[in-house]
């Protein structure tokens, strides 16, 4: 069995108390998971994924990240080896250049400024991004900042990736790249997305949230094959395998 | 204004710090001047132009980016012809007061102030002024603010349009903004960016943030920038002097 990186137990968290928006969520991932977390909007997909990485640390139950618990003394290490994509890439890009922004994060590990420079041009690299190194943010396109969004985590060397939405605002040339980099990633990864496409390309396995709870958790092509199961629960089979 | 900081022109690669500490030694050296001394304001002119000249920027620009600001500031003396009547000058029945003298040596000295700051930003990136704010130890929040809200006032003015955009296409025959929901307008994009400030913090606490910013690689001074520094330095003490 290989090594456990999260494992949740009996999970329940609300923003306000009596609007719960997550209820009695438990799973474990381990090292090489590649977990598809699909359902409709607002059943709790984002906030599960924010959990993760201690932003709302005021939830019921337990979670552990790496066999740390996820709570507010252990976060600095936690998230050393968690690289988040926000959906909206202006939140995450918040420096001037590209450059800059990517470094970000290997600057505040306090690498060298050789390994920082060594970093930025990997992650650069690995996203195809090497032309927008010096770009400023503020000009580039939506696609381009999501593409430099998720250079910043790779920058980091995360054993785990969460991304949320990674493919919207992408083109399909983009997009197809993005699919080639998740699969290269050989860590653990969890995608929030509503693009059933490329969480069949990239995951091979799903959980289906609704209503707070975890509805289903299994291979993929199983549940993303199942339409019933799908339009109960707000969503339809991936487009390859709708008949036209 | 990022693009005319980055580009390769000799001034743009003095040390931040150096650039800095010479714009407020500017700015200081133009205020020390006694508010009757045009002549001697008038001569502190001769940095901007050297500035000007160094870092191949367009003075017509510069006066286009800088329409809002500068009549601002000209409008601080405006009133000191009223309440300065001396004779100061009399060219032939015309005569100038003290008033008109003081008046102009403060419109120039606001402006050469504005102009002064406008050079270190058009010549060093935000990223290196603030780098040179942490060298001088002003308080890292603070930097961080300068920084930020740099960074942000695009997506700002961004979501700003496409309210204006959702409220123009749902109002045709509008001129404006209804002053009935100027407050629901301006509450929305209040919210919208406390969001955004929320997000942005949290992305920046993922990436290791605790406090200190790390803006842009560490640069020692060189022989050049100290060099520079100090000619300049010279210059301002002559210039106050003579």
């Amino acid at each position: 069995m290989s090594h456990i990186h999260i494992n949740l137990e009996h999970v329940s968290y609300s923003y306000e108390k009596s609007v719960p928006i997550l209820k009695d969520i438990s799973f474990v991932a381990h090292e090489n998971d590649s977990i598809g977390l699909i359902g409709a909007n607002g059943v709790g997909k984002s906030t599960l994924l924010k959990l993760l990485v201690g932003l709302n640390t005021d939830y019921e139950g337990s979670i552990r990240v790496e066999e740390m618990p996820v709570v507010k003394e252990m976060l600095p290490k936690i998230r050393e080896k968690i690289g988040y994509v926000f959906q909206d890439s202006d939140s995450q890009l918040f420096m001037s250049t590209v450059y800059d922004d990517v470094a970000f994060a290997p600057r505040n590990y306090g690498l060298s400024e050789a390994e920082v420079e060594k970093r930025v041009c990997r992650a650069l690299e690995m996203i195809h991004i090497e032309h927008l190194r010096e770009k400023h943010i503020y000009k580039m396109s939506g696609g381009e900042k999501k593409m430099a969004s998720i250079a910043t985590i790779l920058a980091m060397t995360p054993d785990i990736i969460l991304m949320d939405e990674p493919s919207i605002a992408l083109d399909p040339r983009n997009r197809r790249n993005l699919i080639h980099i998740l699969n290269e990633f050989e860590h653990l990864k969890i995608i929030a997305s509503h693009d059933l496409d490329m969480i069949l390309e990239t995951c091979s396995r799903v959980i289906l949230m609704a209503n707070g709870e975890i509805i289903r958790d299994g291979d993929t092509r199983e549940i993303l094959s199942d339409r019933e199961l799908l339009e109960e629960n707000g969503l339809e089979l991936p487009l390859c395998m709708q008949r036209i | 204004m990022d693009t005319i900081a980055e580009r390769d022109q000799w001034v743009n690669h003095i040390h931040p710090l150096v650039k800095l500490v010479l714009t407020v030694a500017y700015i200081a050296a133009c205020v020390s001047f006694s508010k009757y001394d045009l002549t001697g304001i008038l001569r502190m002119g001769i940095y901007l132009i050297v500035v000007f000249i160094l870092g191949d920027i367009s003075f017509r620009d510069s006066l286009r980016r800088l329409r809002i600001v500068l009549p601002l500031v000209c409008f601080v003396g405006l009133f000191n012809p009223f309440f300065d009547r001396e004779p100061y000058l009399q060219i032939g029945s015309l005569v100038i007061t003290t008033g008109v003298i003081s008046m102009v040596t403060l419109m120039i000295k606001g402006i050469y102030s504005v102009l002064a700051a406008y050079l270190l930003i058009a010549t060093t990136s935000i990223e290196k002024i603030c780098y040179a704010l942490r060298l001088i130890h002003v308080p890292a929040i603070l930097v961080t603010q300068i920084l930020l809200t740099y960074r942000y006032v695009s997506v700002l003015l961004e979501e700003a349009n496409r309210i204006m955009q959702a409220y123009a296409l749902r109002a045709p025959n509008q001129k404006g903004v209804h002053f009935k929901v100027w407050g629901t307008l301006a509450g929305q994009l209040l919210l919208r960016s406390m969001d955004r400030a929320n997000e942005v913090y949290e992305s920046m606490t993922l990436r290791g943030y605790r406090g200190e910013f790390y803006y842009a690689a560490k640069e020692p001074c060189k022989g050049k920038d100290y060099l520079y520094l100090f000619v300049w330095l010279a210059v301002f003490a002559l210039l106050i002097v003579i």
